[in-house]
């Protein structure tokens, strides 16, 4: 039996190296893209019909995600401020959702069980809270690292503190969505190998597992978007709005 | 794991998907999200709309009920108020038209009493008068000529055709 974990290696397809630095196209960028076309075409077709105001089934699928979205921006970032990020969050959801689903795909690949990937947006996320929180409240910013109401005396412990906890929200966010991608992946694979392996007697019950697993998949897919959209909105709430 | 082991392709990766997100995130942000958000936000004020503009026409449509009610209400009132007053009228004129009517027939009544009582006494007159003519003529004819029976009876006869014809002639 084949390791489970061998369809998460990837291999240069298109060979492109600038400035001594490898960025070949993979199977995975290609199967992002797919996902991205994806996104931007149901969005397009679904903007076409002059936005009308009976909507059509795609629009108001994508309507309900759209508001659904702009629910959590608001309560996590405000009415105001919300609208200046909503772009950003709701592409971040449309993104990852489809980087998630597009994995499920027989012979896709799901860019977001990449640590590398999930890391480098939590990171660039991170940052750009960071950004935010000195553009918007300058030096007063670092008074995030002391929650309200602490005792002087204890501010020497709570910094520290406050700063691993900062820096674990990047390192938790791309660890989570990483893991889940994975973790599902690999079961699916588990599961189709043993089907795969066994005789036809035995084999039919792994396999049905894999169509559950897959069942499930699905939903996770949809979580784990959710869960990285809603602590990307929390995180840039938290740096708006100080405590 | 693959994902740690294969260093050489974690350039890309990153890089591609970076690259792609944010060339993702201008394409949505330009052409795909503003026509749903449009629609988003066209369609809440076009109900809110909606919604105070029904509301606004519920109140007219209360306001109106009411005032047809209340004149309704002063229309039943003043119907009532005719209908009384017709009733009234009514019985007024039908007590006077019995009252004109008793009072005609009693009139009627007694010019015809009048009338009997004068007709009968102007009969109980005339026959007094041919009565008395009678005789006296019967006794004139009869004094006169004193002749036999059969004179007599003829003059007898003669005197009572003069007055049967006298009464006729009166009578005519």
């Amino acid at each position: 039996m084949e390791s489970p974990l061998h369809h998460f290696e990837l291999h240069p397809l298109v060979h492109i190296n600038i400035l001594g630095l490898d960025l070949s196209i993979n199977k995975a960028i290609l199967a992002m893209w797919a996902g991205m076309a994806v996104v931007f075409f149901l969005f397009k077709a679904a903007g076409k019909r002059d936005s009308s105001l009976v909507p059509g089934k795609l629009q108001s699928v994508l309507e309900i995600g759209m508001e659904f979205i702009r629910g959590m921006v608001e309560e996590f970032i405000g009415k105001e401020e919300g609208k200046k990020y909503f772009p950003f969050i709701a592409t971040v959801f449309f993104f990852v959702l489809a980087c998630n689903l597009i994995g499920l795909v027989p012979g896709s690949y799901t860019i977001t069980s990449q640590l590398v990937v999930t890391g480098a947006f939590a990171i660039c996320i991170f940052i750009m809270t960071l950004f935010i929180g000195f553009a918007k409240h300058g030096g007063h910013f670092l008074s995030i690292l002391v929650p309200p109401g602490v005792p002087k005396i204890m501010v020497p412990l709570m910094v520290p503190i406050e700063i691993i906890s900062m820096v674990a929200r990047p390192i938790s966010l791309s660890v989570r969505l990483f893991a889940n991608m994975t973790a599902g992946h690999t079961v699916l694979a588990v599961l189709f190998g043993l089907a795969m392996s066994a005789s036809l007697v035995i084999g039919w019950m792994p396999f049905g597992f894999t169509v559950i697993i897959n069942g499930l998949e699905i939903a996770i897919a949809f979580i784990q978007a959710y869960i990285f959209t809603t602590l990307t909105c929390v995180y840039i709430g938290d740096v708006i709005n100080l405590h | 794991m693959p994902q740690f082991e294969q260093v050489g392709v974690f350039s890309s990766l990153i890089f591609w998907s970076l690259v792609s997100f944010a060339i993702l995130f201008v394409l949505l942000k330009k052409y795909a999200f503003p026509p749903i958000l449009e629609a988003l936000e066209e369609r809440e004020s076009k109900i809110r709309n909606d919604i105070s503009s029904a509301e606004q026409l519920r109140a007219e449509g209360q306001k109106i009920k009411a005032e047809l009610e209340a004149e309704l209400k002063k229309a039943h009132e003043k119907a009532n108020t005719i209908v009384q007053l017709a009733h009234d009228e009514a019985k007024k004129n039908q007590d006077k038209l019995l009252q004109e009517t008793q009072a005609k027939i009693k009139q009627m009544q007694q010019e015809a009493e009048y009338e009997i009582q004068s007709s009968r006494n102007k009969l109980f007159n005339d026959i007094r008068n041919y009565a008395a003519e009678l005789t006296v003529a019967s006794v004139e004819k009869f004094l006169r000529k004193r002749l036999d029976d059969q004179t007599s009876q003829e003059l007898i006869n003669e005197s009572i055709d003069e007055v049967i014809r006298s009464m006729e002639q009166s009578a005519n």
